[in-house]
């Protein structure tokens, strides 16, 4: 097939089309930062979207729970024993991004005739100082974007940017503490999920604009359908593994 | 390229290690054992290893106090006397080691990372249980290395157990034979070269002490083990006692529910001068 490149380029953008249509309605993650550290925030119902991958290093995902699996296992091998065989501060968000994760990612994407991870990744590095935080998000199809204090996946480009667009107008604060970071994510988990139960054509169109009052019964009702799962990684942790999921308690106590 | 950035190889579903770090490293080709030419016993090659100590631990009020001596010698001679012989494993874990110091540290490396990856990849902490027959499955991996002499290892294993029924029962301690099996002691345990001038002070403490050992605040605790490591280093030239020149102090961690803790240097001096006799300085 790759003999005839029009195939080729059809048969890929066949395949990016099942893909999308298959993220379209996962349930979006926001990373932020806070003033002790990083939160990674999703509402999930049941199955664990939120993981620690080493010492300093969080991952979440949106996709299919096996390639979710099997992509974890992967990176958490590696940074396992690359921490062990050399020292933990080699493991790093770089080296595991462009290693190891974005090239399987592509390659699996553009081996039409092979199997195609049904995913979009997202995680977090807690840098030694506030300046070296850093999120990757990476694409089904191995590209990579990075972003310092905030970052969103979500089903689509146009819910991502729609999310990414809230919180670039509400909050600018970068001291935010645990709570405001939790009820920010919340928020822009809200116009993630507002803008995934749209039609696609609906979706595609400039209005991603939704009131506070549509905001707070979309969180009212996912809350009630579903738990709200975070996961931190602390500066003030005490050891060398920064990273610890919340309690639905701490959860129910920081939002109002 | 190594195999492990290789993904062909590596997200296979059959690479499931199931939360086990050792199989893990097998398979990413790191040398878990060391081959030691027979002819070093055969011919007697004379090597001198790195070991004897004192480490000890008791259970207190709070949990376990677990401490160790700084002094690392070969043969005859003192070559480092600021080792740490007392290793935080994890949140409620401590490794105090004695014997060969390369393997040890070895050990504990490998536990902690053992630990780390079945919480990672298991999503949950392993077991009491579990962790207990890691530790005994190193030490038998290790068995050759000590049969040979120069690489034997007999630690003491102090958690805490946050499954107790009860704070007062939460602190365990745990005693290693060289083959990997495991004892628990109820109230103290003792390892390395000093710790027969200990054992039966520990004893007679344990049973007959105006305030048992178990019954002692962190503060007697303390005490009472800087008492013990001073006297181990009395008859011990293996075993090293308080360096005031130097201000060098033996190595003491809690266990408690809360996590471990360092007793910090500071805290020690303090013990240190009213762990002397009266009337008498350091």
């Amino acid at each position: 097939m790759r003999d005839e490149p029009y195939r080729w380029i059809e048969a890929i953008q066949d395949r990016r089309d099942y893909i999308e249509d298959q993220l379209r309605v996962g349930s979006p993650v926001v990373g932020l930062t806070y003033n002790q550290g990083m939160v990674l925030l999703t509402i999930g119902r049941g199955q664990r979207k939120i993981f620690e991958v080493h010492d300093r290093i969080a991952l979440s995902a949106i996709g299919h729970p096996a390639d979710i699996e099997r992509l974890r296992m992967l990176v958490t091998d590696t940074a396992s024993v690359q921490g062990f065989q050399n020292a933990t501060e080699d493991v790093n968000l770089h080296r595991l991004t462009n290693f190891v994760l974005a090239h399987t990612f592509k390659q699996a994407f553009e081996s039409i005739v092979g199997e195609a991870y049904i995913i979009k990744m997202l995680l977090a590095e807690l840098g030694s100082t506030d300046d070296k935080n850093r999120f990757t998000c990476i694409n089904y199809d191995g590209n990579v974007r990075t972003d310092t204090t905030a970052t969103v996946i979500g089903g689509t480009e146009t819910i991502e940017t729609g999310m990414q667009n809230y919180l670039a107008t509400a909050s600018t604060d970068a001291d935010r503490d645990l709570a405001a970071a939790l009820q920010l994510g919340l928020e822009a988990w809200a116009v993630g999920r507002e803008l995934s139960s749209r039609a696609p054509e609906e979706t595609e169109s400039e209005d991603t604009q939704i009131d506070t009052s549509q905001m707070h019964e979309i969180i009212k009702l996912a809350r009630e359908d579903g738990e709200i799962e975070a996961g931190v990684l602390e500066t003030t942790q005490r050891g060398t593994s920064k990273f610890r999921l919340l309690t639905s308690q701490e959860i129910e106590d920081a939002l109002p | 390229m190594n195999a492990f950035f290789d993904n062909s190889q590596s997200v296979k579903s059959s690479d499931n290690h199931k939360g086990d770090f050792l199989s893990l490293l097998k398979q990413a080709n790191y040398p878990l054992k060391i081959d030691v030419p027979s002819e070093t016993t055969q011919h007697g090659v004379d090597i001198e290893i790195a070991h004897s100590t004192t480490v000890v631990a008791v259970r207190y009020r709070d949990g376990v106090m677990i401490a160790g001596d700084r002094r690392a010698t070969a043969g005859t001679s003192v070559i480092y006397d600021r080792a740490e012989k007392v290793l935080q494993i994890d949140r409620h874990s401590v490794l105090a080691i004695s014997g060969s110091p390369a393997i040890a540290y070895e050990i504990a490396r490998i536990l902690e990372h053992s630990f780390q990856y079945f919480r990672r990849s298991q999503l949950q902490e392993l077991s009491l249980e579990g962790k207990l027959r890691m530790l005994s499955r190193l030490i038998r991996e290790n068995l050759p290395m000590a049969l040979q002499g120069i690489g034997g290892v007999i630690p003491i294993f102090a958690l805490y157990d946050l499954n107790a029924a009860d704070d007062e029962n939460g602190g365990k301690i745990f005693f290693y034979d060289a083959l990997g099996a495991h004892f628990e002691n109820v109230n103290f345990a003792t390892t390395g070269s000093g710790s027969i001038w200990i054992r039966g002070v520990l004893r007679y403490l344990s049973r007959f002490g105006d305030t048992p050992l178990q019954e002692m605040d962190e503060q007697q605790a303390t005490i009472t083990i800087l008492r013990l490591l001073d006297t181990a280093s009395e008859y011990d030239a293996a075993t090293s006692g308080y360096n005031a020149r130097a201000q060098i102090f033996p190595n003491i961690k809690t266990v408690t529910r809360t996590g471990v803790e360092d007793i910090s240097d500071d805290e020690l001096e303090t013990c240190y001068a009213e762990a002397q006799p009266d009337g008498e300085t350091v």
